[in-house]
């Protein structure tokens, strides 16, 4: 069974001295892919596409009340507020052991990993389910059944769009995988802090709704819609104006970064990722000697790790942002182009993508490992104290053996792959309606190119110099 | 030959730490290629707009 599984996380980063070619030969045959699908996608792909949603209803109207109605989504709200109440109760009662403990694999695996995979496929699956706004809604139901006057709404500041969302998001990540660190030793949240954690995030969050609306800072404020909700874009379910219904794959995303502050919360996700990969690989080196620094100056061990793991988190950032930044310069020298800004906006949803592929390479065996961890033992012994066994399978352990190290590796690529290319397919498609002009919108493309072959060489250099 | 052996292995037992650069050229193969076809497209368009200039 695990036992050095400390969450979070010992991802996906195994090593792969049994390739049958250098790992870097992975990053020039991805870059090829990347190449050839430009080209194929300039001669072949001459209008945009995904302008549209092509947004149908499924089913008759009934079947959409059902699954939009209020009693379905009461019903799920219900379960999520018990799965965070009862996550809360055995990060506060249950073991210290991070693996062992219901509350973080539950939170940080179950849902922030799971409902990503599921909304780019499914849509917005962590809507119904979202505990907070199932609080918020049920409160505003019950002030207005009992009759008491509700205080007037502030009205959300336009500006600050989805910049909460992408700080939080940051900080989610930050408390992850930086605050974790102790003593100078990075040993990964402990459940009581993550339970504290929700139980202040929650605070904060049904505050923000109280403030500015339930539906209004889910779209703009509550980490975890917003979050969630840029991967929902990709997929082919979605709700419209109270319908349920299907649409063109992809297609969604092209309207989702309108909201100011877009481009930063999918540029969070991406460094967040990379981070992560590269906290205990390729920035393993640097961050020890800016640790030794820090140590040198003056901070306790605990304060220089984390300062330092900080300060090469916000690098990650600065350095996703660049590259994302040159690439919309590079499209400004074309001409016809719109300014700065409005290019910004209109490609930032080109990266979703890349989120995704960068969250399935790194995640992707984790989520497999410690998946098996939560339907079994966690399930049985939430609490990691080895008295109970609700379900007969307190004992059950890890079968590592399901996923090879070849196989993880391939997996990684693939995404990696597919990922960019998909970006690529959607840089071209917003580049069309831009640039009607076919030969100028594959020339305005040629610096998305470039930023796609960056980020796939990037993240397969942070899996390659992964932990074995 | 002990000498030579371990002139040799040593520079190579740093290369890992180069591994990046590898992981970098594609990106400014890249990079080069769009300059070099920018200025190839910028000249094109040059010369067309003096063609035309000419035919008037």
């Amino acid at each position: 069974m695990s036992v050095d599984l400390a969450l979070p996380f010992g991802h996906a980063l195994v090593a792969r001295q049994d390739l049958p070619i250098p790992a870097w030969l992975f990053a020039w045959a991805a870059s090829i892919v990347l190449i050839v699908s430009f080209f194929a996608l300039s001669a072949a792909w001459r209008r945009p596409i995904f302008e549209e949603q092509h947004w149908r209803p499924l089913g008759g109207a009934g079947f959409s009340r059902a699954v939009t109605g209020a009693p379905l989504q009461a019903l799920s709200g219900a379960i999520g507020v018990l799965l965070l109440g009862f996550a809360i109760w055995a990060g506060l009662h249950g073991t210290e052991a991070p693996d062992r403990n219901f509350a973080l694999t539950f939170l940080f695996v179950t849902c922030w990993l799971g409902f990503p995979f599921l909304a780019a496929i499914f849509g917005d699956v962590f809507r119904p389910f979202n505990p907070w706004r199932a609080v918020g809604r049920a409160a505003g139901a019950a002030l207005g059944a009992a009759g008491v006057r509700r205080p007037r709404k502030l009205a959300y500041p336009g500006r600050l769009g989805r910049w909460p969302a992408a700080i939080g998001l940051l900080a989610v990540v930050w408390l992850e995988v930086v605050y974790g660190a102790s003593g100078g030793i990075a040993v990964g949240l402990d459940p009581h802090s993550c339970a504290v954690a929700a139980c202040v995030y929650s605070a904060y969050t049904l505050a923000m709704m109280a403030l500015f609306g339930v539906e209004e800072w889910c779209a703009t404020g509550e980490i975890f819609s917003v979050y969630f909700g840029m991967f929902s874009q990709l997929g082919f379910l979605g709700v419209r104006d109270g319908r349920f219904g299907r649409r063109r794959p992809l297609a969604a995303a092209g309207s989702w970064a309108a909201i100011p502050g877009s481009a930063a919360v999918v540029i969070a996700s991406i460094a967040s990722t990379s981070f992560d990969g590269a906290q205990e690989g390729a920035f393993k080196g640097a961050i020890e000697r800016v640790f030794g620094w820090l140590g040198d100056v003056g901070f306790g061990p605990t304060a220089s790790l984390r300062l330092a793991d900080t300060i090469f988190m916000a690098l990650c950032f600065a350095g996703v942002a660049l590259v994302y930044e040159l690439g919309v310069r590079g499209m400004r020298t074309i001409p016809g182009a719109p300014s700065l800004a409005r290019l910004r906006t209109a490609f930032a949803h080109t990266l979703i993508p890349i989120a995704l592929a960068y969250l399935i390479a790194h995640y992707f065996s984790l989520f497999v490992f410690q998946e098996q961890a939560q339907f079994t033992y966690l399930l049985s012994d939430p609490l990691g104290t080895g008295r109970t066994d609700l379900f007969g399978t307190a004992e059950v352990g890890i079968d590592f053996s399901v996923l090879s190290s070849q196989t993880i590796w391939y997996v990684q690529v693939a995404a990696l792959v597919c990922g960019h290319v998909l970006g690529l397919t959607l840089a071209h498609d917003r580049a069309l309606s831009i640039w009607p002009e076919p030969r100028r919108a594959t020339r305005s493309q040629y610096w998305m190119l470039a930023v796609m072959v960056a980020f796939t060489c990037f993240g397969l250099y942070l899996l390659s110099a992964g932990k074995g | 030959m002990t000498g030579t052996l371990s002139a040799t292995l040593v520079p190579l037992a740093h290369i890992g730490h180069w591994l990046w650069v590898f992981y970098v050229l594609p990106v400014i193969i890249v990079i080069a290629g769009i300059f070099w076809s920018t200025r190839a497209a910028n000249r094109r368009e040059r010369e067309e707009e003096e063609e035309e200039k000419g035919r008037r």
